[in-house]
C-alpha cells in the first residue's frame, strides 16, 4: 500500500510539472527547459526555512512557491525583453548556475544532499492524506491551466504565440503576459518541489539537472504538448511504466537495458509514429463549452 | 447486448480462474516460503557497468547458498531492482521492496540512493545495508541504515598516513571532484596529512561535468607538492592523470578505492605507472578464495570485473543475510526488520568469504584492512598493508 501510495504521490507531482510546463512550452510557446530549476529552489527554499528557521512547514511551502515564481520572473523580464530565443539561454544558464550554488553553500547541503527536512503532514494524517493532498493540488493545476488556456486568457495567449507583432498591434503588452504565464508555471513547478522535499526529506541537486529536464519535455511531447490532457497522460505513462516493467520477472541484465532504452526508446517511436503526441491538439485556439462561441460573440456584440 | 454479456462473464471467469491459480500457487508455495532480500542498484545509467558487476557477483553468492541448501533448509530469494543510482528512483525501488515484497532488509549502494532512501528505511523498521557507498554521512542516517563497506574515514586516512609517514612527502596537493564523494574525503585528506606533519600547498575543486582539467592542475603545479591526491570518479580520474602527465608533472598520484581497477591501467597506458591506489579487499594473491571468483569471472564473463572489491563485498552481502537470516530462526523471532537488526547486532561480527571478517561498530562504521596497491609495469601490485 505504501509503495502506491509513494508511487501515487510521484505521479501527481509529475502531472503538475508536466501541466505547468505545457502552459510554458504549449501554450504560451516560450522556449525553455529550466522547468527543474524552479522545482529545486521550491524545494530548497521551503526545506530551508522549515528546518533552520522553524517556520510552519504549509507557510515554507508557500515561500518556496514565491520564491520560484520570483526567480522566473527576474530570468524571463530581462531576456523576453529582448526575444524568444533568448530565455532558452538564460534559463538554462540559471539553472546551471543555481544548482552549482547549491552544491557549494554549506546551508544547503553542498552536493551532497540536504538531509532531515521536517515531515509535514505524515504524522498526523498517515501517508494516505499526503497523497490525497498532492492529487488535489495535480488536479487544481489540471484545472487551472484548462481554464486559462480555454478562457479568455487563453486566446490572448494563443494569438500572442502565433503572431506577437500582430498581438502587440492590438495594444496588448506580449511581456507582460509571458512573463505572468512563466512566474505563474514556475510557482507550480516551486509547490510542486516543496511538496516533494516534506514528504520525501531528502533533495539533492543532481536531481533537477537537465536530465530531469529531458524527462519533464518527454512526458509533454509524448503526452501531446497544447493539450489539457495529454501532459497529465504522459507524465502518467512515464512514472508508471517504469514501474510496471519491475513486476514482470526479468532477469537484471535485461531488465537495466530496457529501463534505460524507454524514454529514448518512446521518444523516437513518437516522433516517426504520431509527432502530435498521443492526444493531438487541435489546429486552432477553441474555447471551453463555457465560453462557446455564441456566447462570446453574443457579449461582445453586446458590449459594442 | 448479448456479446457484451459473454464478454463481461469471461472476463468473470477470467478473473477467479487467476485468483484461483495464485490461492492454488500461494497455498502450495507457503510450507517453504523463500527467505527475501532487496537488492536495489543501478541497473541502467551512467552507473550501471559496475551495478550490474556487483549484482551479478551477489547472484552467484545467492546460487552457492541455495545450492548448499539455502537457510534451514528454506531458500534464499534475492529481488533486484533498478535504481539509475538516481535518488527518487532508488526511493520508489525501497519502497516496492518494502511494501510490495515485504522483506526485512535490503543492499543499496551510491551514496545519494542510500541517504534518500534512509527516511524510508526508518519510517517502516528495514534495514537497508549500504555495501558500497563510501560518504561519512553514512553512519549517521538513524537507526535502520547500516554499512558493510568501510565509509571514506578508513582509506582515505591510510593513504594519507602513508603519504606522510612512510613515503616521506611533506607537502600534498589535492584535487579532488566537487560532488559529495570528493568533498567529504577530501577534507579528511587535509586533516590527516597535516596532522601527520605534512603541509597541504593545493587544494582545488573541479566541476562533475568537466572533461578539461588544466585549470586546477595549473595551480597544482605552481604549489610544487612532491604528492598530489586525486579524489574523482572512476570515471574521471584517469583522465586528469592523463591530463596532468601530458602537463608534464611527473610527481606521484594517490587516490582512493574506486580507482584501483584494470581500466585505469587500459586507459592510461604508461601513464599510470606508479598510481597508488587503495582496495577495501583482499586481492587474489592473499586469498585463494578471491582468486578462485576472479578465475570464474575470466572464465564465464571472459574479463575482469569492474571495481573487484566492490563486488567481493556485494558477493558477501548475501551470505551476511543468511546468517542473520538463520540466526532469526534459531531464535524462532517473527522474520521482521526490527529484528533482523536486533539479530544482525547480536551476531555483531561475520566471517564472510571474499573479504573476511566484518565487525559492525555501535556507531554504524565499520573496520577493515586497507591494502594499499601501485602500477607497477602495467599491473597493480600491492604496495603495503594497513591494518
Amino acid at each position: 500500500m505504501d509503495y502506491l501510495i509513494t508511487l501515487a504521490i510521484l505521479i501527481g507531482l509529475s502531472v503538475a510539472l508536466a501541466s505547468s510546463f505545457n502552459l510554458i512550452i504549449g501554450y504560451a510557446g516560450l522556449v525553455s527547459i529550466a522547468h527543474p530549476v524552479f522545482y529545486a529552489i521550491g524545494a530548497y527554499v521551503s526545506a530551508l526555512l522549515a528546518r533552520e528557521l522553524g517556520l510552519p512547514v504549509p507557510l515554507a511551502m508557500l515561500c518556496g512557491a514565491l520564491a520560484a515564481a520570483a526567480a522566473s520572473a527576474a530570468v524571463a523580464l530581462p531576456s523576453l525583453r529582448v526575444s524568444g530565443d533568448y530565455l532558452l539561454i538564460a534559463s538554462i544558464g540559471f539553472q546551471l548556475g543555481v544548482l552549482e550554488a547549491i552544491k557549494n553553500i554549506s546551508v544547503t547541503g553542498g552536493a551532497g544532499g540536504l538531509t532531515n527536512i521536517p515531515a509535514f503532514l505524515v504524522q498526523d494524517g498517515g501517508k494516505g492524506a499526503y497523497a490525497a493532498l498532492v492529487i488535489a493540488f495535480a488536479a487544481l493545476t489540471v484545472w487551472l491551466n484548462w481554464r486559462i488556456a480555454h478562457g479568455p486568457y487563453g486566446r490572448a495567449l494563443s494569438a500572442m504565440r502565433d503572431d506577437e507583432t500582430a498581438f502587440a498591434g492590438l495594444g496588448r503588452n506580449a511581456v507582460a503576459m509571458k512573463v505572468a504565464v512563466f512566474a505563474f508555471g514556475s510557482g507550480i513547478a516551486g509547490l510542486a518541489g516543496a511538496l516533494y522535499a516534506h514528504y520525501f526529506r531528502f533533495v539533492t541537486p543532481e536531481q533537477f539537472e537537465i536530465l530531469q529536464s529531458a524527462a519533464l519535455l518527454t512526458m509533454v511531447v509524448v503526452g501531446g504538448v497544447r493539450t489539457t490532457w495529454g501532459p497529465v497522460l504522459g507524465a502518467v505513462l512515464l512514472q508508471a511504466l517504469p514501474q510496471a516493467i519491475t513486476f514482470v520477472d526479468l532477469p537484471p541484465a535485461i531488465l537495466g537495458p530496457l529501463q534505460g532504452l524507454l524514454f529514448t526508446g518512446l521518444v523516437l517511436v513518437f516522433m516517426v509514429l504520431r509527432p502530435q503526441g498521443l492526444i493531438a491538439a487541435g489546429e486552432a485556439w477553441h474555447p471551453a463549452k463555457k465560453y462557446s462561441a455564441e456566447k462570446y460573440s453574443a457579449k461582445t456584440r453586446g458590449d459594442a | 447486448m448479448r456479446a457484451r454479456a459473454a464478454a463481461s462473464l469471461s472476463r468473470r471467469a477470467l478473473v477467479a480462474g487467476t485468483l484461483a491459480a495464485s490461492l492454488g500457487v500461494a497455498g502450495a508455495a507457503h510450507a517453504e516460503e523463500p527467505l527475501r532480500f532487496g537488492m536495489a542498484m543501478p541497473l541502467s545509467g551512467g552507473q550501471a557497468t559496475y551495478g550490474q558487476d556487483q549484482v551479478k557477483a551477489a547472484e552467484w553468492a545467492v546460487a552457492e547458498i541455495n545450492a548448499k541448501g539455502g537457510v534451514a533448509g528454506r531458500k534464499l530469494e534475492m529481488i533486484v531492482l533498478d535504481t539509475r543510482a538516481d535518488p527518487q528512483a532508488g526511493i520508489q525501488a525501497a519502497n516496492r521492496l518494502i511494501s510490495v515484497d515485504k522483506v526485512p532488509a535490503f543492499v543499496s549502494a551510491w551514496s545519494a540512493v542510500v541517504k534518500a532512501i534512509a527516511p524510508v528505511a526508518n519510517d517502516t523498521r528495514t534495514v537497508q545495508l549500504s555495501v558500497g557507498a563510501n560518504s561519512a554521512e553514512i553512519a549517521r542516517l538513524g537507526d535502520y541504515t547500516y554499512t558493510t563497506f568501510p565509509l571514506a574515514a578508513v582509506d582515505i586516512t591510510a593513504v594519507a598516513n602513508y603519504a606522510a609517514r612512510e613515503m616521506g612527502k611533506k607537502r600534498a596537493a589535492v584535487l579532488y571532484i566537487n560532488n559529495e564523494t570528493g568533498t567529504v574525503a577530501a577534507q579528511i585528506y587535509r586533516d590527516v596529512f597535516s596532522k601527520a606533519g605534512g603541509q597541504v600547498v593545493a587544494y582545488e575543486a573541479y566541476d562533475p561535468r568537466a572533461s578539461d582539467w588544466t585549470g586546477p592542475l595549473l595551480k597544482v603545479r605552481a604549489a610544487q607538492p612532491d604528492i598530489v591526491h586525486i579524489q574523482g570518479l572512476v570515471a574521471d580520474t584517469p583522465q586528469v592523470i592523463a591530463q596532468m602527465r601530458q602537463l608534464g608533472l611527473t610527481i606521484p598520484v594517490s587516490s582512493y578505492s574506486a580507482v584501483y581497477n584494470p581500466k585505469l591501467i587500459e586507459q592510461l597506458g604508461k601513464a599510470s605507472e606508479g598510481v597508488i591506489a587503495t582496495s577495501l579487499a583482499p586481492g587474489a594473491a592473499d586469498d585463494p578464495a578471491v582468486a578462485t571468483y576472479l578465475a570464474r569471472w575470466k572464465k564465464e564473463v571472459g574479463r575482469e570485473p569492474n571495481g573487484l572489491p566492490y563486488t567481493q563485498y556485494l558477493y558477501d552481502a548475501p551470505y551476511l543475510i543468511a546468517a542473520v537470516y538463520s540466526g532469526m530462526i534459531d531464535k524462532k523471532m517473527p522474520l521482521t526488520g526490527e529484528n533482523f537488526r536486533k539479530e544482525m547486532l547480536a551476531i555483531r561480527t561475520f566471517d564472510l568469504p571474499l573479504t573476511g571478517k566484518l565487525t559492525i561498530n555501535d556507531d554504524h562504521t565499520v573496520n577493515k584492512t586497507v591494502y594499499l596497491m601501485e602500477v607497477k609495469n602495467g599491473a597493480w601490485v600491492k604496495k603495503a598493508v594497513v591494518e
